[in-house]
């Protein structure tokens, strides 16, 4: 349940460290954004000497959830945090490196590359 | 489908049932209802949880070491499909699951021997020393009749132990 203002962790090495979100890409008026949702986001604290700096917006994909994600054969998974890796407006990650287990629903949106660089994917 | 089993109480986890916890760095905590997930979130440790399997295995409540659990493992390495097999698999699992349930008993049966005579013992004591709450003490040493259930119901309760240790 992620919407405007909700601080989000970083799961790349882009050289952002924590996004806040504040919007949602993909309709008018959508309140919350889950797993494999695009959101438009601003940087609010980046490692330093990095292409990416601090309060610049980008966009980013969100990875993992508090809230619970519900799978259609029941399975119920919840994350430690909330956390999104930054990319580019074709859907490609911005930074070479994913950390953290990744869900396997971004596969089916066709964030191949994000899937293929996570270390594990649940 | 494969059936888990619960990080907190041991049960087992059957699909569609339950919620899975990931930690970053992707340990995968499984637990079988909102019970065990609850106590996960407080930070309990199930071995000091009494009603969970690790309390339960831990305090010697539960038989720890038998061969009927060995059967039962996980396996990561899939197997080829055999009717045969599957049939004798299907037939020994019925078998196993009987055995491991009456070692069970047996051993909850060992568990409990003398249980009912210390109880008794127990109950006889506490009532000798409790008397005086039924009748006062005084009524006792001027009406000479009334004491008597007194020595009567402790004679009782030291026959019944008797014939428990007989027994």
């Amino acid at each position: 349940m992620i919407q405007p203002q909700t601080h989000l962790n970083v799961a790349d090495n882009s050289g952002a460290r924590e996004l806040m979100c504040i919007r949602i890409i993909g309709a008018s008026n959508r309140r919350y954004a889950h797993i494999g949702d695009v959101i438009v986001a601003v940087i609010k604290e980046a490692v330093p000497n990095t292409p990416l700096e601090r309060s610049e917006v980008i966009r980013a994909v969100i990875v993992r959830t508090c809230k619970e994600l519900r799978r259609d054969n029941g399975m119920i998974i919840r994350y430690d945090d909330n956390a999104a890796v930054v990319i580019d407006h074709e859907g490609n990650p911005k930074g070479t490196r994913v950390f953290g287990a990744i869900a396997r629903e971004l596969r089916q949106l066709n964030f191949t590359k994000i899937v293929s660089l996570a270390p594990e994917v649940l | 489908m494969r059936l888990e089993k619960c990080w907190f109480c041991s049960s087992t986890v059957y699909p569609g049932h339950g919620i899975q916890f990931v930690r970053n760095d992707a340990k995968i905590f499984r637990f079988c209802r909102s019970k065990c997930h609850k106590n996960f979130k407080m930070k309990r440790n199930p071995r000091k949880v009494k009603w969970t399997k690790a309390y339960r295995r831990l305090h010697g409540k539960d038989m720890t070491q038998d061969s009927t659990f060995e059967f039962e493992r996980k396996r990561n390495r899939p197997e080829r499909y055999d009717r045969n097999l599957a049939e004798n698999t299907l037939k020994a699992i019925k078998k196993i699951d009987k055995i491991r349930v009456a070692r069970e008993e047996r051993h909850h049966k060992l568990r409990m021997k003398g249980k009912k005579a210390k109880e008794q013992k127990e109950a006889a004591i506490e009532l000798e020393q409790g008397i005086h709450l039924v009748k006062a003490p005084s009524v006792l040493a001027q009406d000479q009749s009334l004491t008597l259930p007194k020595i009567k119901v402790k004679v009782q309760a030291q026959a019944e132990e008797n014939q428990a240790m007989e027994e």
